[in-house]
């Protein structure tokens, strides 16, 4: 699945007021209503079935699935683990990408498009298909004799725990929403300015860096890294092809055993990035505003 | 004269500031030699993490042993992967095109209403449903229609309908269902920005010229929208076409499609040359799937001159 | 050409008859009576949110009047949608058409109509050639710049022969030179066309440069109409005067014999005089300021600002408030920042406003 993030998630534009000639506005409101109220039904019907078949037991009902998911067997090595790359990818993408693009801003606007084409050439090369490249590389990788570097290398790769090629590869795929959160946020917070302004008040670069880029970058750096982590808690193609069993893996695979338990764990899953959503478009929403004063 | 001086002085000084150009690099010269080393690390991990492994896909899809071959591609393009191509194709299509028209009215609907919090709630929950949807709506829809459903189970039991006789969750129908569910979010989150780029200065100038309401999206905002629609509904194509973790959950990689095949090939779940296959596989996608999605990004780079700002 | 193209308009009147539109709480517009004479260059001038722009949008069927009726030619269209009012509207930026050439924009009002084909280009490619802009057109709107985009939207408005031109600060998002060039533009066309036009501003200068009569806004009422002259000379409000040019508010007191004292100064009021012994803020334009250099001078020049022909003086008086002076350059070099000087004003008559 090609993973987008519009901006109309994470900003409410004031609502253009159009013009509608008089006789039309009724018909139109209709209309309109009739849209959002099947959208409704659409988006949140399943969610309601979901949520009966959570905790419908035939002649009564029960709430085990969510009081108990914790016991299951398996879930806390991983849902652990699933926390662990996330907050990895997250600590290694912002390690990649801040200073590439501060540069880049800073200092080499001509690299920009370059930066920007690999970074959204993830979403053009489908998961499924980088998956393949890389486990023909491990492929080769495993082929020398044991003992070899080579081999060593890619021993701990693959097998520590976590293993490393999972968060290393997971930064690829997240690469396309770290770029543009942060660099959307360098453009609109006119960083170039501002950085110009406190060099000739005096400041060093580090001082310059760390109390008045990354103060202003605050609500990208968030965004980016919300989005960062998201994703890979849910990231299911590329953990079960190289088989490792992060919480998404895990729970397809004891959705066989207790159904009622991993709908519960779906829909919690789901409600929980909703909320966090909102959350993020909330803090985003008051971000700038207190950048600006 | 002494107060001539800040008077004549004053505008000029200011415009000769404005014309000086924004970054001056000469500052700090001696740095910028060595500081574009800094953009090494960037260079280097994506063409160590990304561009290696696909190109790795490119070139084992074209050799056998230690020689080229078109016989893998030919392999996947006869029997039982060219099915799965087919299906592939005809889900992509059949919902791309559905769940962009879907997208586009509930867009436009959310656009229009006046209540920030619909417009908030919708986006949040279409945000949330096109990128974080696949596994958890296999599940949902399990729950909601499988054979254990809820709503199957009440439609028997109430009503003596039986759902399996007629729909089956299971099959490449079931998907087509399933999928819509995070392409028309998908849809909304890509065309609602070139939405909100339609200015209503145009809608009013064209009133004001005398055009009706339906002269005005058929003669002005069909125009501007068209490569958007179009290159979202390619980019909902690729979406669909490279989705892997609803249909591994919903049919335990049983069923006929592109990307459960090239799943199953890495899992070794089929005879030898397993990797060869599963990177033809990977190329035919990419053959599919690179062009639409660069078709999509182009739009988007072709209209934001007008929908800027 | 332009004799053709002039030929087919017939100025109308316009009348807004006690129009008033409520947004929720807020009154944008009061009783709004207006009338505009067939022909007239009538530009609305005030503050944003004075209601001027609510006015234009209103007559040309964007908004409902709340109530109140706007007349064209003596006929009411208040029940008419937009696009059957035969008007032509130029929005302030960004209002062509991006998938279309600027000769298609020019182009579509015809297209509505459906005019045949030949016809539609010849008369587009003339309207582009009224507002200058024939060389450019088969580009599209984002390879022109904004001046030349306002061109075409000009040239759009009008391909329609309109019955009314609406300007809807069509100049506000240029650059001052290029602001400057098309206002004169804008008027010669409308002065050749003869085509009744409201032009909505929140720029005095524009206004007055560029209005036969310009109508003074403020919270939704209109506080004067008349001639750019009379508004500038004859302001009827306070506001009108200190919206219209710079103004000096001196205090002063109300003479028996209907004249004002200010400072040594006895003058003539102009307008009715309040009654005798009233306190008043007398108003004077910088340029009725007559400033000489003296030693003795009770006034010191603190910030002389120079602006071509003329100079702007600020000067500071013990234990009363600043004046501003305007005069010629060439006087000014003896009055440097620190001079003292005497002020006075001319002898001639002031409005005055009663203090509460």
């Amino acid at each position: 699945m090609t993973a987008v993030v519009g901006d109309t998630a994470l900003s409410s534009p004031p609502l253009p007021e159009r013009t509608v000639p008089r006789g039309q506005r009724r018909r139109l409101r209709v209309g309109r209503g009739v849209v959002l109220i099947l959208a409704v039904l659409y988006f949140f019907g399943p969610l309601a079935a979901a949520f009966w078949f959570s905790i419908d037991e035939g002649n009564g009902l029960t709430w085990h699935a969510y009081t108990n998911f914790a016991q299951a067997p398996g879930f806390g090595s991983a849902a652990s683990l699933s926390l662990e790359l996330a907050a990895l990818t997250v600590v290694l993408s912002l390690l990649l990408m801040v200073p590439t693009l501060l540069l880049v801003h800073l200092r080499f606007p001509r690299v920009r498009t370059a930066v920007e084409l690999l970074s959204l050439l993830p979403l053009v090369v489908p998961p499924i298909v980088l998956v393949v490249g890389v486990s023909t590389v491990i492929g080769w990788g495993n082929a020398g004799s044991s003992g070899s570097f080579r081999s060593q290398l890619f021993n701990q790769l693959l097998n520590s725990s976590p293993p490393p090629i999972l968060p290393l590869e997971y930064v690829i795929l997240v690469l396309p929403f770290v770029f543009r959160s942060l660099d959307a946020g360098l453009r609109t917070s006119n960083t170039a300015t501002l950085v110009e302004a406190a060099r000739n008040l005096g400041a060093s670069w580090p001082t310059t860096v760390w109390r008045v880029v990354l103060p202003t970058l605050r609500t990208s750096l968030l965004n980016g890294s919300f989005l960062a982590f998201a994703l890979v808690l849910g990231e299911f193609t590329m953990a079960r092809l190289l088989q490792y069993q992060p919480f998404a893996v895990w729970l397809l695979q004891f959705g066989n055993t207790d159904g009622q338990l991993s709908v519960a764990l779906s829909l919690l899953s789901l409600l929980l990035t909703w909320a966090l959503l909102l959350v993020m478009t909330a803090i985003a929403g008051r971000g700038p505003r207190k950048a600006v004063v | 004269m002494a107060q001539d001086v800040p008077l004549l002085a004053g505008p000029q000084e200011v415009r000769s500031r404005e014309q000086r150009p924004a970054r001056t690099g000469r500052t700090v010269g001696r740095r910028l030699r060595w500081s574009w080393l800094g953009l090494l690390p960037f260079f280097a991990y994506t063409a160590l993490f990304f561009l290696l492994p696909t190109g790795v896909v490119l070139w084992t899809a074209v050799r056998a042993g230690n020689s080229f071959t078109g016989a893998n591609l030919a392999a996947t393009v006869h029997g039982a992967y060219l099915t799965g191509l087919e299906h592939s194709v005809e889900v992509s299509l059949i919902d791309a095109v559905i769940a962009a028209v879907l997208g586009l009215l509930l867009a436009q609907a959310v656009l229009t209403s006046r209540h920030g919090f619909v417009h908030r709630l919708v986006a949040s929950a279409s945000a949330v449903l096109a990128n974080f949807g696949g596994l958890p709506l296999a599940f949902l829809f399990v729950a909601a229609i499988g054979n254990a459903g809820v709503l199957t189970r009440a439609l028997s039991s109430h009503l003596g309908i039986d759902l399996s006789g007629s729909f089956d969750l299971y099959s490449v129908g079931g998907v087509e269902l399933v999928y819509l569910y995070f392409l028309v979010p998908l849809m909304v989150l890509v065309i609602t920005p070139a939405l909100e780029g339609l200015r209503p200065q145009w809608q009013e100038a064209a009133l004001n010229l005398g055009a009706t309401r339906g002269q005005y999206w058929r003669m002005v905002a069909t125009p501007v929208l068209l490569p958007n629609v179009l290159g979202a509904t390619a980019l909902l194509f690729c979406s669909s076409f490279s989705a892997y973790a609803t249909a591994q959950a919903l049919t335990n990689g049983t069923l006929s499609l592109t990307s459960l095949q090239i799943g199953n090939a890495l899992s070794g779940n089929v005879l030898t040359s397993s990797q060869n296959v599963a990177a033809a596989l990977a190329l035919d996608m990419i053959i599919l799937v690179v062009p639409l999605t660069v078709l999509y990004l182009a739009m988007q780079r072709r209209t934001s001159r007008w929908l800027a700002q | 050409m332009t004799a053709q193209v002039s030929s087919e308009f017939a100025g109308v009147a316009v009348e807004f008859e006690g129009v008033s539109k409520v947004f929720g709480a807020t009154r944008a517009l009061d009783g709004l009576d207006l009338e505009i004479a067939p022909g007239e260059l009538l530009a609305l001038l005030g503050p944003s949110g004075c209601g001027k722009t609510t006015a234009l949008r209103i007559l040309a069927g964007f908004e409902d009047a709340s109530s109140g009726a706007v007349l064209v030619d003596g006929h009411d269209v208040s029940r008419q949608p937009p696009n059957k009012r035969d008007m032509g509207m130029v929005f302030q930026s960004y209002s062509l058409f991006p998938t279309m050439t600027a000769v298609d924009n020019v182009a579509f009002g015809l297209r509505l109509r459906r005019r045949p084909a030949a016809d539609r280009r010849r008369r587009a490619e003339e309207l582009l050639d009224l507002v200058g802009l024939s060389p450019h057109a088969r580009k599209y709107p984002h390879q022109l710049s904004g001046g030349q985009q306002q061109r075409v939207a000009l040239a759009r408005a009008l391909a329609v022969t309109p019955r009314v031109l609406l300007l809807d600060e069509p100049l506000s998002a240029l650059d001052a030179k290029v602001r400057e060039q098309l206002r004169e533009e804008i008027r010669t066309i409308q002065l050749e066309l003869g085509v009744t036009t409201v032009f909505v501003t929140h720029d005095q200068e524009e206004a007055l440069s560029l209005a036969d009569r310009v109508g003074v806004m403020r919270d939704g009422r209109l506080e004067q109409v008349a001639p750019p002259a009379t508004l500038y000379d004859r302001p009827a409000t306070a506001f009108v005067a200190s919206f219209v040019g710079t103004t000096n508010e001196l205090p002063g007191s109300m003479e028996s014999s209907g004249r004002v004292r200010v400072g040594a100064q006895v003058l003539p009021v102009d307008g009715p005089a309040p009654a005798a012994g009233t306190s008043v803020a007398v108003l004077v334009r910088p340029e009725a300021v007559v400033v000489t250099p003296h030693p003795d001078g009770d006034a010191i020049v603190s910030v002389a600002t120079f602006r071509g022909a003329i100079t702007r003086l600020r000067l500071t008086r013990k234990g009363a408030a600043d004046v501003l002076a305007d005069l010629p350059s060439h006087r000014a070099a003896e009055l440097g920042a620190g001079t003292h000087a005497k002020v006075e004003l001319l002898e001639r008559p002031v409005v005055v406003r009663e203090l509460a």
